[in-house]
């Protein structure tokens, strides 16, 4: 349900002048939670993965705070950080010492590409987590530039933390996108992982 | 005393007396109170506001330096997060910003189609409607119109350059000095740029008073 | 809010203690003292380069903490405008310092 580029329905977007920070202050906690404990128990892509793991119509229906709250419970139960029985109850069984945050250095990889390349994305639709959108799939669109290499969030939100990957701004045209209709000078740059990527065939 | 030993390692608690510099800060505050001068309910909502809210101005320096000093300017583009470390503010390590500049021609706004990704170092926590289904969904396919809902109607003749941001790297708008500000200090630069100049549903704009002054 | 910028722009030994760019207050009294100048600016009562002058003549004359001096400038700038009397701070401060009154934030 997260992958929300492109989809239909929404209506305007609906802007709050003068909004506070924190519209009441559990959102503060929870987001105090989620900073104290990201990085110890589990990794951004494995806190996004949670999130997405949120049933679609809980999903829609909750305020951004809400799903950080269903993303952090989810992975503190799921890595035994609470159990269940402690989240009903309100009371900590006991204490234990907050492990250190992960700090690797990224390894030295070569690139594939270059700025200038133009590449095809792939059209692949996994079930776990990627960050591949779907609108952006199966299209045409050239390097600008190049990041990382980035952690591969397909195998770092399922447990395998050592895939690496270059990463690179991706741009596409807004006609190859969203068709014809779309303006003919417009642009979406989008930051994507080197497997996502294959080159575009020579005509 | 000792009935709050227990209860020592909980600052919550005020089993002693305050230190002096906190009695003087508890009387000024209510004696400002008590004169109606102001309310501790408004002091509590600026603590809160500029605990966490402290971001946007932040990126505003260094709209305002890169205007003014080209140099400043080219390193900002090149490395983001060294630049922002120049001007004194903190800058976390092993996250990435990307900042792109608009031009005459082309407009540069920033969403995140997967979720929020927002950058907070200089920006601050991200607006609700930054974090919305309907930003979220329709930024990608029709930047046009949900501008327009920002009261920002661009010509065809400017191309809209949407960034998703999708991985690791945060991206944040340098928008072009709007005319009129000829000589402005960097200082009174930095009042127009707004948070959302710096995602780019908004352009700095001069206000009437200080244009025609 | 206009005095946002001001607060953007206290800079060298004025700068405000921050953290990964969010203000850091070591215990609520340091959140109370900066509410109050930042509120007290936005009323009218002084303005926020009054304020600005005073912080970094008081930090330029000792050594204190950064927001004991920020607290000495709220004061004395308050003092020379007749909002507080010195008196009034000080039997007010005995008051809490004798428990007085309850010292709760």
């Amino acid at each position: 349900m997260h992958d929300m580029g492109g989809m239909h329905g929404f209506g305007p977007v609906k802007i709050e002048r003068d909004e506070p920070v924190f519209h009441e202050r559990w959102e503060g906690v929870v987001r105090a939670m989620m900073v104290r404990t990201i990085g110890r128990y589990y990794n951004l892509d494995e806190f996004r993965h949670a999130v997405e793991r949120m049933p679609s119509h809980e999903y829609l229906r909750a305020s951004y705070y809400e799903r950080w709250l269903y993303g952090v419970q989810r992975l503190l139960i799921e890595k035994g950080v609470i159990s269940s029985s402690e989240l009903a109850g309100g009371h900590a069984a006991g204490k234990t010492a907050a492990p250190a945050r992960d700090r690797e250095q990224a390894p030295a990889l070569n690139s594939r590409f270059r700025a200038g390349d133009r590449v095809v994305t792939r059209n692949m639709h996994p079930h776990g987590h990627t960050r591949l959108p779907r609108y952006a799939r199966g299209r045409h669109g050239v390097i600008r530039s190049t990041y990382g290499p980035f952690r591969l969030p397909d195998a770092n939100a399922h447990g395998d933390h050592d895939e690496w990957q270059p990463c690179y701004a991706v741009e596409f045209t807004a006609h190859e996108l969203w068709g014809d209709e779309a303006s003919s000078t417009d642009l979406v740059c989008i930051d994507l992982w080197e497997s996502y990527l294959e080159p575009e065939a020579k005509a | 005393m000792s009935d709050h030993d227990h209860h020592d390692h909980d600052h919550d608690h005020h089993p002693e007396a305050p230190s002096d510099i906190e009695a003087r800060a508890l009387a000024l505050e209510s004696l400002l109170v008590e004169k109606g001068i102001l309310t501790s309910e408004e002091v509590d909502r600026i603590v809160s506001m500029y605990e966490h809210d402290i971001g946007p101005m932040l990126g505003a320096r260094v709209v305002a330096r890169a205007w003014i000093d080209s140099e400043y300017r080219h390193r900002l583009l090149q490395d983001g997060p060294a630049a922002v470390k120049e001007l004194g503010i903190g800058y976390p390590e092993g996250t990435r910003l990307v900042v792109v500049e608009n031009r005459p021609g082309a407009h540069n706004v920033i969403v995140c189609t997967l979720c929020s990704c927002y950058p907070w170092p200089v920006l601050g926590l991200p607006p609700t409607w930054y974090k919305s289904p309907p930003y979220r969904s329709r930024m990608v396919r029709e930047p046009r119109s949900v501008l327009a809902e920002f009261d920002l109607r661009l010509p065809e003749s400017v191309a809209v350059n949407v960034w998703d941001s999708s991985s690791d790297v945060r991206y944040m708008v340098l928008p072009e000095r709007p005319a009129g500000t000829e000589g402005w200090s960097e200082e009174k630069l930095a009042a127009i740029v707004t948070r959302d100049c710096m995602i780019g549903v908004a352009v700095p704009r001069v206000p009437a008073e200080a244009a025609t002054r | 809010m206009s005095v946002d910028r001001s607060i953007a722009y206290l800079e060298g030994d004025a700068a405000l203690p921050r953290k990964n760019g969010e203000l850091v207050f070591a215990a609520p009294w340091e959140g109370r003292a900066f509410g109050l100048a930042v509120l007290l600016s936005d009323k009218g009562a002084y303005a926020w380069d009054d304020f600005r002058d005073r912080l970094v003549q008081e930090i330029a004359q000792g050594d204190h903490p950064y927001y004991e001096s920020w607290l000495d400038a709220l004061q004395s700038l308050l003092m020379s405008r007749g909002v507080v009397s010195a008196d009034e701070v000080s039997g007010r401060a005995a008051e809490y310092a004798a428990l007085e009154r309850d010292p709760v934030f």
